[in-house]
């Protein structure tokens, strides 16, 4: 019905975002964990349009665990979340009492046109707040659609370098490396990775997560 | 000639039965007419409307630049000149001043020559955009100019191109009513795309090709043809017949109301038809059987009937279909403006037609049992007093099947849809045998009742007499009540839910994503009085131990499922809107643990009951909450709500954004939205005024012809109504005399029918209201799929004038007989 359209758009308006699959991860007993890793992010973090097991923390920890790494990978992502929003749930967030932070953000202040400035400024009130806590931080660098022009895409994308520039902060150059823009890797509506796209992301995350479980261990040592 | 004569003396003898039942024919011909040529004409219309609304008669959309089949194949079509094609682009870019003082994400379409095939994209100057949109330059919406502080021949950066903005467009055909943007509209040229340079490897863009066909005929092979090439992951072949429309679904709706007023008034005329009629031949069972006496076959009994009755169907027919093709011409002017890219109602002679042979079909139908009757009528029934036959037999019953059968098949092609219009079928049928179990319980407890007064005790003998037929009676009373009923029952709550969905006090600009930190800057910069409402986003992990099954919940075609993300939110109190359904508060005291408590809504997606408990993941942490209460809204409108309601000490300190809708006028819309946006660039600003004006508008007109269609559909109910009771009372005039023949004087006799009518009545008001309450639940809910609200005081006044009116035209046929003096009925009775 009429209302009922309307009451999908602001719903949609509101979620930004719809549906993901998720069970809580079942661990193997045999692996002691030895750390949680927090994956903090919008909608390619929580993973939507694949379910829970395909997801890039799911895979994450799968992965490391194949190497011998007995971390446990939370997925702390909610579709449709900006900065700002990241921002204002840090406490929340620390409340895992994570030892690293995979930091995926800003992407949807981007597709809104929002001012990248505001970006920086919410990414790097985090990772201070973060590394003040002791906590590793990994920041997933973005690149915005191209089609928000060259102007912006270039002034988002320094976002990351800058913040990530830090030496506190161990920095993807681009998440989606090898994902963005290739058709097989995302799903019909050209922005969200597929089972394989994940894959993919972990393959090429992998070598910074461990540069920074490295790290972690150094410091604690 | 002599035969015509015959039959018409043979008519003039019995006229006002002969009246009522022409009146029963021509006004379920003019319902059906009515209402199957106006549905018929706004399905067309809307069929029209929907090729401009699409502005193609094909669209091709895909995420993807379209695959090389397909582009092919379109050329192939193109050069075949079977079809014309015109390919769009539409994705979002930050446009930027071409002084660099402003920028703004705005919502990019670039088409070209040729769009739009239907319908009309409004400019400021009235010019055509084509011709406004040639290569350099671009064409706005207004709200843009107001945010950039630009005007008309100002110049906008958009990607690498600087364009000259040459025009402001106000209206554009293919843009969905409920369509939502985060930036105003830029349209430009394909021409320009490439200086533009946006769309390339990982841009987001939406890829579409309009397509409107040579020859309508080949509409249906083009795209099959079209889809058989596409990629059918990632490319949609849709026609301006299947593309999603709002307006469709809503019109959908509403025609499917007004056929379903056609049906009823159909169901009302076969009852009239059936009781006028048998109370008709009744009457000629003497004649019938003189007929016999003196030589007549059956088969010439027969044929004169049949000829008596095709007569006054005929007159009964021209008039009712002189009256139905004159609110015909009515109609267009009831809802002039409200259909988009108005094309204009024209008469619908199929519609007519069908309407015509409905009517037909019914009469003839429901008049083959009075009908069949007349074989059995003996010359020896001149000297019998009590001539009622029991029904029965198997031509009986086979008439009934019959009927059964073709009232089924109706309502199926009426409604076009298997299951409700079975649904329909089986409510009707079971409603008709309820009628009957209660009516006969009630008229058990009534004979059995102990009575001292004489006018009363005289009464309720009256309802048992031999010949009375007081069931039966009954019986139709209730159903045809029950249709009136349900008509206004099934119209409150459609018109509860169009109009008042969109109060003139319905928020209109929505903010989202305001920061816990941020609110009370953002109040004193927005000025405004408004409700907050904090947002948690959150998973259901599972319910009562039972892990949600998301698969199985993605594959709910209808409404919601549990697989989403929600968004929760907490607050001690219940909001304006709102009721408790179970629970006696929305948290209890004498609970230590985590409460929430759930909209109805969700237990429509799984069977919950307080006490449950449900676990929710909040961003990686679970949380576990039991069921304290189960909330319901009492309005369905605009206004915003909330699945779970947590306490305000289990989320204060979770994650969350804020969220307020307010009311502001039109002209103060883009003031606040450049304030907020300043200050707090985070907030995201939308405005939905548009959308709620015109899905308001749409909803009061059509509100208004649901009004007139069901007012139509009343009244020709309730003349019906009288009719049958007039018919069936008219033998009652015969004891009227025998009364005063006793020594009664008439004030007695009358007030004796009064109360026996006024028994019947009653009692058909209460079961009908009973009845109708139920039919208009399953209507509402399993139909239309909104919330129910049942009748309530209106269904006491329905009922009395109900009662009223059944009283007053049962008492009618003995008001005559009351003022003669007996001897001269007897008189009239023995000539017989």
């Amino acid at each position: 019905m009429n209302k009922a359209i309307l009451h999908v758009v602001i719903c949609s308006c509101l979620i930004l975002a719809a549906c993901g699959q998720e069970e809580p991860p079942s661990a193997p007993p045999e692996i002691q964990s030895t750390g949680t890793i927090v994956a903090m992010g919008d909608s390619l973090t929580e993973g939507l349009g694949v379910s829970e097991e395909e997801t890039y923390p799911a895979l994450l920890q799968k992965a490391l665990r194949d190497k011998g790494y007995g971390y446990r990978v939370v997925n702390a992502g909610i579709s449709g979340e900006t900065s700002s929003g990241a921002r204002s749930r840090m406490d929340w967030v620390l409340r895992m009492k994570p030892d690293i932070i995979i930091l995926e953000t800003g992407v949807n202040d981007g597709l809104r046109g929002l001012d990248p400035e505001l970006i920086r400024r919410n990414i790097r009130e985090m990772v201070d707040a973060f590394t003040a806590e002791g906590i590793d931080v990994v920041l997933a660098g973005m690149k915005i659609v191209p089609n928000l022009g060259p102007a912006y895409s270039e002034m988002f994308a320094d976002v990351y370098t800058d913040v990530g520039g830090d030496n506190d902060v161990i920095l993807i150059p681009f998440f989606l490396e090898g994902v963005a823009g290739v058709p097989k890797m995302n799903q019909p509506d050209g922005i969200h990775p597929t089972a394989d796209g994940y894959a993919r992301v972990v393959e090429h995350i992998f070598p910074y997560v461990t540069a920074a479980i490295a790290r972690h261990q150094e410091q604690s040592r | 000639m002599s035969k015509l004569k015959f039959i018409l003396r043979d008519i003039n003898r019995t006229r006002s039965q002969a009246i009522v039942f022409a009146l029963c024919v021509s006004l379920a011909m003019v319902t059906l007419v009515a209402v199957n040529g106006f549905s018929d004409s706004v399905n067309t219309t809307l069929l029209n409307d929907a090729r401009a609304l699409n502005a193609a008669d094909i669209i091709v959309r895909s995420r993807q630049p379209l695959s090389p089949g397909l582009v092919q194949k379109i050329a192939e079509m193109e050069s075949a000149r079977s079809i014309e094609s015109a390919p769009i682009y539409e994705f979002y870019s930050v446009a930027r001043t071409a002084a660099g003082d402003g920028s703004l994400l705005s919502n990019i379409k670039a088409v070209s020559k040729g769009y739009p095939f239907y319908g009309r994209c409004e400019l400021a100057s009235g010019r055509y955009l084509t011709e406004v949109l040639l290569p350099g330059r671009i064409v706005v919406a207004p709200i843009l100019l107001e945010r950039l502080g630009l005007r008309v021949g100002d110049s906008l950066s958009i990607g690498r191109a600087t364009l000259a903005i040459a025009d402001v467009v106000l209206k554009e055909p293919d843009r969905p009513l409920d369509a939502f943007a985060f930036g105003p509209r830029i349209f430009v040229s394909t021409a320009d795309l490439e200086r533009i340079d946006l769309i390339g490897k990982g841009s987001r863009v939406s890829y579409a090709v309009l397509i409107k066909v040579a020859d309508a005929a080949d509409l249906t092979r083009s795209v099959d043809l079209l889809t058989a090439a596409a990629d059918p992951v990632q490319e949609r072949v849709d026609t301006y017949r299947t593309a999603p429309s709002g307006v469709k679904r809503f019109f959908d709706n509403f025609i499917f109301f007004l056929n379903l007023i056609g049906i009823f008034t159909l169901l009302l005329a076969g009852i009239g038809i059936y009781t006028t009629l048998t109370a008709y031949l009744k009457e000629k069972e003497k004649t019938i059987a003189v007929m016999k006496t003196v030589g007549a076959s059956s088969r010439f009994i027969l044929t004169h009937f049949i000829l008596s009755l095709l007569f006054i169907s005929l007159i009964g027919t021209g008039v009712g279909l002189v009256l139905g093709l004159a609110a015909q011409k009515i109609i267009p002017a009831l809802i002039s403006g409200l259909i988009p890219q108005q094309i204009g109602l024209s008469l619908s002679w199929t519609g007519i037609l069908e309407g015509f042979c409905l009517g037909i079909v019914g009469v003839a139908l429901f008049a083959f049992l009075p009908l069949y009757r007349l074989r059995g009528i003996k010359p020896a029934d001149i000297f019998r007093k009590d001539d009622n036959q029991p029904p029965g037999g198997l031509p009986y019953y086979l008439t009934l099947v019959v009927i059964g059968t073709v009232f089924t098949a109706m309502v199926l092609w009426q409604l076009q849809v298997l299951s409700s219009g079975l649904l329909f079928v089986a409510s009707a049928f079971g409603f008709i045998l309820m009628t009957a179990v209660f009516t006969h319980a009630i008229l058990l407890i009534l004979r059995r009742l102990p009575v001292k007064t004489l006018i009363l005790r005289q009464a309720l003998k009256g309802l048992f007499r031999p010949r009375n037929a007081t069931r039966p009676v009954i019986i139709i009373l209730t159903a045809s009540l029950a249709v009136v009923f349900t008509i206004y029952g099934v119209e409150t709550n459609l018109d509860r839910d169009y109009v008042q969905s969109y109060p003139p006090d319905a928020p209109n600009l929505f903010f989202v994503d305001i920061q816990p930190d941020q609110q009370a800057d953002f109040d004193r910069a927005l000025g405004i009085n408004t409700r907050y409402f904090p947002i948690v986003r959150a998973r259901i992990l599972s319910i009562n131990g039972d892990n949600i099954d998301r698969g199985k919940e993605r594959q709910r075609r209808r409404g919601d499922n549990l697989a989403r993300t929600f968004n929760l939110t907490y607050r001690n109190d219940l909001l304006d809107d709102e009721i408790i359904k179970t629970g006696s508060s929305l948290f209890r005291s004498d609970w230590n643990e985590i409460q929430v408590s759930v909209l109805d809504t969700v237990i429509k997606m799984h069977d919950l009951k307080i006490g449950d408990r449900i676990v929710f993941r909040i961003q990686g942490i679970p949380l576990e909450a039991r069921i304290s209460s189960i909330r319901t809204r009492t309005k369905d409108s605009l206004k915003p709500f909330f699945y779970f309601v947590f306490q305000e000490d289990t989320l204060k300190d979770a994650p969350q954004t804020i969220f307020t809708a307010v009311r502001v006028e039109k002209s103060r819309i883009a003031g606040i939205q450049n304030a907020i946006v300043e200050k707090f660039p985070n907030i995201s600003v939308i405005d939905m005024t548009e959308t709620i004006t015109t899905f308001a508008g749409i909803s009061r007109k059509l509100s208004n012809t649901i009004r007139f269609f069901t007012a139509f559909g009343i009244l020709v109910g309730l003349l019906i109504t009288v009719s049958s009771v007039l018919a069936t009372r008219l033998a009652r005039t015969r004891e009227a005399v025998y009364y005063q023949v006793l020594g009664a004087r008439s004030a007695f006799v009358f007030k004796v029918f009064g109360l026996e009518n006024l028994i019947i009545g009653g009692l058909s008001g209460l079961l009908a209201m009973v009845i109708s309450q139920a039919a208009s639940w399953i209507i509402i809910t399993k139909v239309f799929d909104i919330t129910f609200k049942p009748i309530t005081g209106a269904g006491f006044i329905m009922i009395a004038v109900a009662t009223l009116l059944v009283t007053i035209s049962g008492l009618l046929p003995s008001w005559t007989t009351l003022r003669k003096r007996p001897v001269a009925f007897l008189r009239e009775q023995t000539n017989e």
